[in-house]
Parts: C-alpha cells; structure tokens; sequence
C-alpha cells in the first residue's frame, strides 16, 4: 500500500472545483523529507512552523452563543466573524471567489438543474477527531433553522448520502439560487459533526462547539470574551496565531484607547473624528472594509401622478444635485465607494452602472423643465436616525438645488418596520445588508410585491418573472442586467454609497484579515491572519 | 406590629407587580426586537419566524400572564439575543457588579465622609468650598464623559491603568472611580448637612462648655449621630450602584449587570430588560420593606401612626 502524502502546491481555484492536485509522494521520500523537517504527514497541512502568540480584537458588539452555532445563523453579518473561525461551510466565500469549494471538494449541478452533488473532501476532520462525512452534511442542512431555513427546506426534495463522501440535493423544482442560499446567504452549508451533536444536544453544543474551522473554541465569557486555539488539523493550511481573543468593547472611544495602548491589536468600528484621530496616529493603521450594504433614496411616491416625484426628471434632478463623494468623504473619510447601484458590487449578477454625477447646474435645468423652476416643497424624508447625518449631508445638496424636504428621522425598528408596511412616503432613505444576489435584492427592493417595493413597474416584473425560471446562467445574468438598468435609467432610486466599515490595525499585527474577502466586513480566512515578526 | 408588617408586605408586592407591568408595557413600546436581530431587507417569513419563536406574536395579556407564571417559579425566560437563560447571565455578572458597586462605595465613602465632616466644622471656609466644588463637579458631570477623560489620562496618555475589560485589581479603579465621584459627592452633601445641624445641637453646646476638645466634640459627639442618616442612605445606594451602573459599565466595557440591562436595551432584549429592571426593583423594595420593619420595632410612633 503506498502512503498518500500531500505538499499543498498551489491554489488555483475555480468554482464547482478544488483544482489543487495532490502530489503524491513514496512513504520512503515522505519519511526522509519528514525526517529533514520538510513535510509533514497529512492531508493538505503544509509544513508551517507551529502556531504562536495571540491576538486580541475589541469588537463593538457582544457575541452571542447562538453564534457558536451554524444551525441558528441570523440574517445578520455579525456571526460569520465567529463562523469563518470555528467552522468551516461545504462552499464559502474565500479571498477571490465568492463560491469556494471548502469542506466540499467539488460539486456539480445536475443538467435540469434539479440536483447538486458534492463531494466531501478527504481527510477533513472536526476538532475532537471525528472525519466529517456525509452524513454531517445531510445532518447539518435538516437541522438547520436560522434565515430562510423554512424557504430552504420547501424547495428541497430530498437529501441523498449514496456514500460517505457524497451528499446529493434534490430540488423538487430548478432553483438558480440554490448555490447562493446554501454557499453564503445561509448558515445550511456550515458543517457541524452530528455525532457530537446528538451526543450533548443543542444546548451543550452551544456551551462548547465542534467545528471544523481553523480555530478550536477555548472559552466563552458573556458579554466578556470568546477565547479561541489554533486547531493544528485544518486542512487548509495551518494558521500561524496560536489564540485567538474576541473581547467585547462597546464604547467606540473606549476602544480605540485599548488599541493606542495595545491592550488589543485591532478594533473594529471606529468612525467619524475617532477614525480621523486613528489615521494619523503613528504605528496604527487605519482599515476599511467595504461591506455588502448600500444606501440610497427611494422615490416613494414615484407611482402617484400627483406627486413632482412622478416626473422621472425630478427624480433624475435629485440624483444629479447630490455630490456623494464629497458626503462619503465628509462622514467616512471617503472609503465608502459611491457604487451607484442598489446591489452590492460583490453580488452575482451585479450590474456596473456608468458613474454618478454631480452637476447641480443640469439638476436645476431639469427642475425648471419639469415646471419647478423656483424649486419645490418634495415633503418629508425618513431615515433611521443611526444614519440622520447622511440624511443632513443630503438634505442641504437637496435645498441648493431647489428641493425642499424635511428630515423626518426615525428610530431603527420604527424606521424599517413603518418602511416595509408602505407606511412612509415622500422620500426614504434606505440601506440593507441582507445576503444573496442581486436578484433576491431586487425581488425586496424593486419587484411587485417585494417586501420594501412601494410600486412596480410592468416591465421590471415580467424580467424578473422570467430570469426566475431560467437555467442558463448567462440569459439569467443579461435579464437582471436589463432590470438594474431600467431602474437606473428611470432614476426608481438614487444611491448614495456603499457603506465602509473603518477598524483600526495596531502595529503588532501582519495580517489583519480585512478586506481579503470581499463584502465581508471582518477578519477573515483566520488560517491567513499573522503576526509580524 | 403583625398587622404593620402585613400591610407593608402587601405594598411591597403592590409595587412590584405594578414595577412588572410598567416595565413589560414600556419594552414592548420601544418597538420589534426582530428589526435589530435581522437585517434590513429580510424576508417577511424569516421575521414572522422569529416573532412566533419569541412568542412576541401571542396577545400581549397573555406574554404578560406568561412572563408573571414563569417570573414566579424562578425562570425569567430566555434572552432573545443570547438564546441563555436569564437567570444564568444575570448571576454571571452578578459578582462582577458587586465588586465594582462595593469599591465604589468604600470610595464613595472614605471621600464622602470625611470631606463632608471637614466641610462643616470650616463652614465658609477653605474645605467648605473646594467640598462644593467637589459636589458640584461630581453631580453635575456625566459619567460617560468622567470615564472617557479618566482613560484618556489613564490609559492613553499616562498608560497606568487598562482602558477597560475586568480581572485585576486595577481594571477596578477607574470605573469604581466614575461611579463613586456621583455617590462621594452625595454623601458628603448629607454629612456636611448632618453634621451640621448635629454641631447646632444642644448637646455638643454642652460637650463644648464642659471644656471638651474640639476634636473629641466633632468626632466623639457630634461624627456618630450624624453618621446614622449617611449609613442609611449609603445602603439604599449600594442596591442602587448594583443595578444601575449602565453607563459606568458600558464605557469601560465591565462585565456587570448595567452593561447586561444596555446589552438588553440595545437588542430589544425584552426577557433581559424585564428581569434585570424587576430584579432590581425588587431588591430595593426588599431593601425598603426592612427598613420599614425595623424602624416600626425600634420607633413605636411608627406603627401606632400607620
């Protein structure tokens, strides 16, 4: 029997497939090279020098143990920061692909596009040892109940285990989205070991959880800390920082004189005046993540002939008399990108639209041709208070040009509550950060009947009614293309921004992990985070 | 006596349950816990989801009888953002918040007292009015900004102190600090007060015809009987810096029960915000009901008046 001995080579990915070949090697050549200290013995572990020295992050939220937990991911970003450690997905976002095959090897969809088999990669272990197989997979999908758990499971058949390493996902009807939901808008796909789960049941998996990540879970302090070990197994490749400490920080300023002081070696969310104290302070670095959530205006009153927002060159007129990168630089020290788009640029099917203007001179041409040549009373504009000084920012842009509203801020639950009942009118200032593709935030934003949709327009229902039922990628991809132009062409919305998220890097720290996958607003892959030396 | 203490016992719980149903009703007015746990744009199922998995989609009379069912056997529910029993966090803090809640208090004590002593035997004077200065700046500048400054010489500038988190000693000193300053200045308002109007009395007239030294008539005669008032007040304040310390705790991210009861407000955490408020306010009303009790057993005046 001949030893299977692997040197990670390379890391040509592509989607669908792990490309990176293992070079097998005689036991005899593995023994003398593991002899020099060249290899080491098992799947996919390069020989990395062990694991040493801790970092700490202030992170501005409090974990949650629910977070510990794959099977109870939220429809919130926060709990990948915890996952992308702990546990590992079949197929995740990973620094350049937004679909890597990870505790999957590959997978492939069925030519109806009524199924997708994976198969599970070899050798891959939890952190107490047991093989993560099939099963797992097929254990951890039902099991799963967090976001779109019960839209997940509808559309689902069955889930077949020919074998140990092969999970099959029935569909009773084709889905485009499956690989979406299942790869990063879900936690279904996150893998934990079923027979440690039912062993000590949901509860005590909470309280101490088995993953599959390069990182073992230590110890949880409430409101306190997350202590976390490098798992040496992980098949990736070996992380390089032996701890891991998460500690909670609230306070914004708190947490920046924590990271001057170098009680922790990075801190996230440090805006406004604290970011621009943070930048010029020698040997801390200022990192900005640009994450999945853009902002923008809504017309809502757009469908109502009565209203000035009726007439498209109106709503095209607001567009142009806003300078937005003079309000990103303003308020986030310009590192949010002014995308002009409702969908995130890292989103499947995104749409490049052309760059946004600002020319309040055209702004006021159009407002004259529209018959609002002295301006006009445009009523009231919402927005979660969080966010009232973009809306302040707006507001004055708005007022020059000849556009007269009144701020109206909300709080946060009001806001999105009263927003999605259709309860707000005039013009809303809106954001989401909600996972997916560009077409589940159109299906939300733009389509009739969408949770957020004040009005429709006939053309954009029929294109999305479509590329719902087509199987061929690139039609799906040109008829969601054709529905973020015509929603930019009639100016349905006027984005502002996507939003950065600004953290703070202390001198100790090689890698921070920020920013190498894109949309995600932490840390992340952990095994590639470093310490200087 | 037995009728008295009936009586007050019966007010107590009065209070209590109108403490229970104020708080409950005031959460639920502050909005759907499920807009800060989802993200904006999520599906309309997956917030029905989580409205019926918090039972928040039940009519409000019956999550009140079921939040006052379950208060009673000794189970406060289940937090909506830790999915933990309440009970469990809530006695996890606990320790940490009456550690920060007994140094502030010593210190509360050890600057209140005796500065309130000195401002009153030199009433006008020097120590009377750096004492007012004291007080003022104490009762006057927010905690949130105390603390801030405290790390930003402490910590940023000086680098003495650790700017927050909890485990050694010197992790206590400057949110002890920032909650004691409030309380220090409190209580040397009552000494100062209280030893005054004990130096008017007759008695230490006497003390100081019969030739006493000053200091044995300050400290001897006059310190003990304007103590009893401060004492007091000190108790009921302690029950106080246990449960209310959010700000303190938040700043300089404390793990205790005020930092519990903002992470609560923050998330909507009704399960927590009920119980760390009903809690609390039990515990002052206990706290209360013993005062009561034992005033009526040492002044009958009292509960032949009641």
């Amino acid at each position: 029997m001949r030893t299977k001995t692997v040197i990670r080579l390379d890391s040509n990915e592509s989607a669908g497939t792990d490309n990176r070949k293992p070079s097998k090697i005689t036991r005899r050549t593995a023994m003398a090279l593991s002899t020099l200290g060249i290899v080491e013995l098992g799947r996919g572990t390069a020989m990395a020098a062990s694991p040493d020295g801790q970092l700490t992050w202030a992170v501005h939220v409090s974990l949650a143990p629910t977070w510990f937990d794959p099977a109870e991911t939220p429809g919130i970003i926060t709990p990948f920061m915890i996952m992308y450690a702990m546990h590992d997905a079949m197929v995740k976002p990973m620094p350049g692909n937004a679909a890597e095959p990870c505790l999957a090897e590959s997978w492939k969809a069925a030519p109806d596009k009524l199924s997708y088999e994976f198969t599970v990669r070899a050798g891959v272990k939890f952190h107490n040892g047991d093989p993560v197989t099939a099963e797992d997979v097929k254990f951890s999908f039902e099991r799963y109940r967090g976001t779109s758990a019960a839209m997940l499971k509808a559309r689902m058949k069955a889930v077949e285990t020919p074998d140990a390493r092969t999970v099959r996902f029935v569909l009773k009807e084709p889905w485009p989205d499956f690989l979406t939901f299942y790869s990063s808008a879900t936690g279904a796909g996150w893998i934990v070991p079923k027979k440690y789960v039912e062993k000590v049941g949901d509860e005590q998996f909470k309280k101490a959880p088995v993953g599959a990540g390069p990182y073992r879970f230590v110890s949880f302090t409430p409101g306190v800390e997350l202590v976390m070990e490098a798992f040496d197994g992980y098949w990736r490749k070996m992380p390089t920082v032996k701890r891991l400490v998460f500690r909670t920080v609230p306070e914004e300023g708190t947490r920046l004189a924590a990271l001057k002081r170098g009680e922790v070696d990075m801190a996230y969310s440090i805006r406004g005046e604290l970011a621009e104290d943070l930048r010029k302070t020698p040997g801390l670095t200022l990192k900005s993540v640009v994450i999945q959530a853009p902002f923008w205006l809504y017309f809502a009153d757009q469908w109502d002939p009565k209203s000035p927002w009726h007439d498209q060159r109106v709503r095209e007129a607001a567009r142009l008399a806003i300078d937005y990168k003079a309000v990103s630089e303003a308020l986030t020290l310009g590192y949010s990108p002014v995308t002009n788009s409702i969908i995130p640029d890292n989103f499947a099917f995104y749409w490049k639209p052309p760059a946004a203007v600002y020319n309040p001179a055209k702004a006021k041409e159009l407002l004259a041709a529209a018959g609002h040549g002295r301006g006009f009373e445009a009523g009231d504009y919402y927005c979660d208070t969080s966010y009232a000084n973009v809306a302040e920012a707006v507001i004055n842009y708005l007022q020059v040009a000849g556009i007269r509203l009144r701020l109206r801020p909300l709080e946060r639950a009001a806001f999105f509550s009263s927003y999605s009942q259709k309860k707000l009118k005039n013009v809303i200032q809106g954001a989401s950060g909600a996972f997916g593709n560009a077409a589940t935030r159109l299906e939300a934003f733009a389509v009739k009947g969408g949770a957020y949709t004040y009005g429709n327009y006939p053309d954009i229902d029929d294109l999305f009614a479509k590329q719902a039922s087509e199987l061929d990628e690139k039609k799906r991809t040109e008829l969601l293309h054709r529905i973020q132009q015509i929603i930019h062409e009639r100016s349905v919305y006027a984005p502002i921004w996507q939003l950065a998220f600004l953290n703070g890097v202390g001198k100790r720290v090689g890698e921070s992990g920020l920013g190498l996958i894109k949309g995600h607003a932490y840390s992340a892959p952990y095994e590639d985070v470093t310490i200087k030396k | 006596m037995k009728q008295y203490i009936i009586r007050r016992t019966g007010y107590s719980l009065l209070s209590l349950f109108l403490l229970s149903l104020t708080i409950f009703l005031f959460v639920r007015v502050t909005g759907d816990p499920t807009s800060l746990l989802l993200e904006p744009g999520a599906s309309l199922e997956d917030i029905a989801n989580l409205r019926r998995q918090f039972g928040l989609d039940q009519p409000l009379w019956l999550q009140y009888w079921l939040f006052v069912k379950s208060f009673l056997t000794g189970d406060l529910g289940l937090s909506f953002y830790y999915r933990t029993p309440v009970l469990d966090l809530y006695f996890e803090r606990l320790p940490n918040s009456l550690l920060l809640a007994a140094v502030a208090m010593i210190l509360s004590l050890v600057i209140g007292i005796p500065s309130g002593v000195l401002a009153a035997v030199h009433v006008g004077g020097f120590w009377d009015n750096a004492g007012k200065i004291f007080t003022l700046l104490g009762l006057s500048l927010p905690s949130f900004f105390i603390g801030l400054v405290l790390i930003l010489i402490f910590t940023v500038y000086l680098g003495w102190l650790p700017s927050s988190g909890a485990g050694t000693a010197w992790h206590v000193v400057m949110p002890a600090f920032t909650l004691g300053w409030y309380f220090a200045a409190a209580h040397m308002r009552l000494t100062r007060s209280s030893m005054l109007e004990v130096l008017g009395s007759e008695y230490v007239k006497l003390a100081r015809l019969k030739g006493l030294p000053e200091a044995m008539v300050v400290g001897k005669h006059a310190f003990k009987n304007a103590l009893i008032p401060v004492i007091t007040l000190a108790g009921i304040n302690l029950v106080v810096m246990i449960n209310v310390a959010v700000v303190v705790e938040t700043v300089f991210a404390w793990p205790g029960i005020g930092r519990l009861l903002y992470e609560g407000i923050t998330f909507r955490d009704f399960p927590i915000v009920q119980a760390v408020v009903v809690l609390g306010g039990s515990m002052i009303i206990l706290v209360n009901l013993l005062v009561d009790i034992l005033y009526a057993f040492i002044d009958p005046r009292i509960r032949l008046e009641s």
